[in-house]
């Protein structure tokens, strides 16, 4: 079996840092656009809606596309949330790497994956698992676009090509909102960034 | 049947398309709903933008075009763009009436022989109360405006905008627009809306979407609602009543509009004479 290893993280994941400011105004209820209402009913629908209701139309089409690809499906809840946080903390997004930390411990990940995916402890001490490691150097690889990389992750990575699709668009779909989220400095919800505190993340 | 046409026959939407050909104005009238004034950005739609999408509003069954701002006779090609607009579907455009001047007076001249309706602003029959709201000078303007255009066989529609209807002043204001040679049916009378510079300054009626027919209203900044949807407060575009950023093509925005339009409550009609 072709060993692939996971990048070590330069910079692990920032700790939960001091609130930032939006680069855009975060839409609120009251100037939600007639489009937008609906998502707003039920309370704040979180800053990637709110930033997006800016242009209506966007909504529409993003949010199903954001739920098929990101959202409960046939690959394993787990999976799903190993492998948008180690690309969110591959790419350094301190909003999705925050949000989902919190998301992959209600997930059933342990606060020590949760660390590892997050570059804060080694993670063959997380994930003894050979093929789970496959998994994030694959993510990793997707990450960081280095076709040699992908190529040495594709052949470690034992999955039928369906899988292989499923997982690359997660990952290719957390890294667009990686950018989007970093580049907009979108803000972790003050929910989020006590659930962190509290596990010492 | 077209895109519009089974709506506009249900009630549904309105049958013109109103285009915001700019945003600024040579005045600063007090409960204006965009803050235009002369010192705002000209957000201007392009002319060549607007006979666009006039000729895409026909194709989708519009009957009719609405052209309003800011000031829309501050765009320099304006009275020329009326006549080729309304070689496309009938024009309605509204404006303060103050800049006609004997230049711009000559340049309407074809506006004669086109179906193009100036609606003129005058809220009250008096000047001193007319100008408190729209400005010096404001009243003498007007009154000065409408035989000048009429004279040139130019129809004109008087819109009077108040605070609270008084009876005695709106019998004097009739007075006088029939005197100006403007029918009765030429008179429209509608109350502030709370948005824009009246919301800062207190004045007017709250007006949600339900109470607001809608027309497509095509802006700078995107679609909108209605055309007293596209408000700016202290300094800030209102996004609540805006549609879809994309405006071309127009089918895009009118499907919005159709979508927002049939989960409205049944039974839900204006009810504050807002046109």
């Amino acid at each position: 079996m072709t060993v692939a290893v996971p990048v070590a993280l330069a910079t692990p994941a920032a700790r939960a840092a001091q609130p930032v400011a939006p680069r855009v105004t975060l839409i609120d209820s009251a100037s939600a656009p007639l489009l937008a209402r609906g998502l707003f009913a039920s309370g704040d629908p979180g800053p990637i809606v709110a930033s997006l209701a800016h242009v209506p139309e966007l909504l529409g089409p993003t949010l199903p596309f954001l739920g098929a690809v990101l959202g409960p499906s046939w690959v394993s809840l787990r999976e799903t949330e190993m492998v948008i946080l180690r690309t969110s903390a591959v790419l350094g997004c301190r909003y999705c790497t925050e949000t989902h930390s919190v998301v992959a411990l209600d997930s059933g990940l342990s606060l020590d994956e949760v660390r590892g995916l997050r570059g804060e402890l080694p993670l063959t001490d997380s994930f003894p698992d050979d093929a789970e490691r496959a998994l994030l150097a694959w993510c990793d690889a997707v990450a960081l676009g280095v076709d040699a990389d992908i190529e040495q992750a594709r052949r470690a990575l034992a999955v039928d090509d369906a899988r292989v699709v499923h997982l690359t668009l997660l990952a290719a779909t957390t890294v667009m909102l990686n950018r989007y989220a970093t580049a907009l400095a979108l803000p972790t919800s003050p929910d989020v960034r006590e659930r962190l505190v509290r596990a010492g993340l | 049947m077209t895109a519009v046409a089974q709506p506009t026959a249900e009630g549904t939407v309105g049958s013109r398309l109103w285009l915001y050909s700019n945003y600024h104005c040579n005045l600063v009238c007090t409960y204006c709903l965009t803050e235009s004034g002369p010192k705002v950005a000209k957000r201007e739609l392009d002319p060549a933008t607007m006979l666009d999408l006039a000729h895409e509003a026909k194709g989708l069954g519009f009957t009719g075009v609405g052209v309003t701002g800011g000031e829309p006779f501050l765009v320099p090609e304006m009275p020329e763009l009326l006549v080729e607009l309304s070689r496309v579907l009938p024009v309605l455009v509204l404006t303060n009436g103050t800049l006609f001047q004997r230049a711009l007076l000559e340049r309407m001249r074809p506006l004669a022989d086109a179906d193009v309706v100036v609606q003129i602003s005058l809220d009250h029959s008096e000047p001193e109360a007319n100008d408190l709201m729209r400005g010096p000078e404001n009243f003498r303007k007007v009154v000065e405006a409408v035989p000048q255009l009429r004279r040139r066989g130019i129809r004109v529609r008087i819109a009077t905008t108040v605070e609270e209807e008084d009876a005695d002043d709106l019998e004097r204001l009739c007075a006088l627009h029939r005197q100006l040679g403007v029918s009765d049916d030429d008179h429209v009378v509608r109350p502030i809306i709370k948005r824009g510079r009246a919301e800062t300054g207190d004045m007017g009626v709250v007006a949600r979407y339900l109470d607001l027919e809608p027309e497509l209203t095509i802006t700078a900044d995107g679609a909108f609602w209605s055309p007293f949807a596209p408000t700016v407060r202290q300094g800030t575009l209102d996004t609540d009543l805006l549609l879809t950023r994309t405006v071309r093509p127009l089918r895009r925005p009118l499907d919005a509009m159709l979508v927002v339009a049939g989960a409205r409550p049944e039974g839900a009609d204006t009810t504050l004479n807002i046109r």
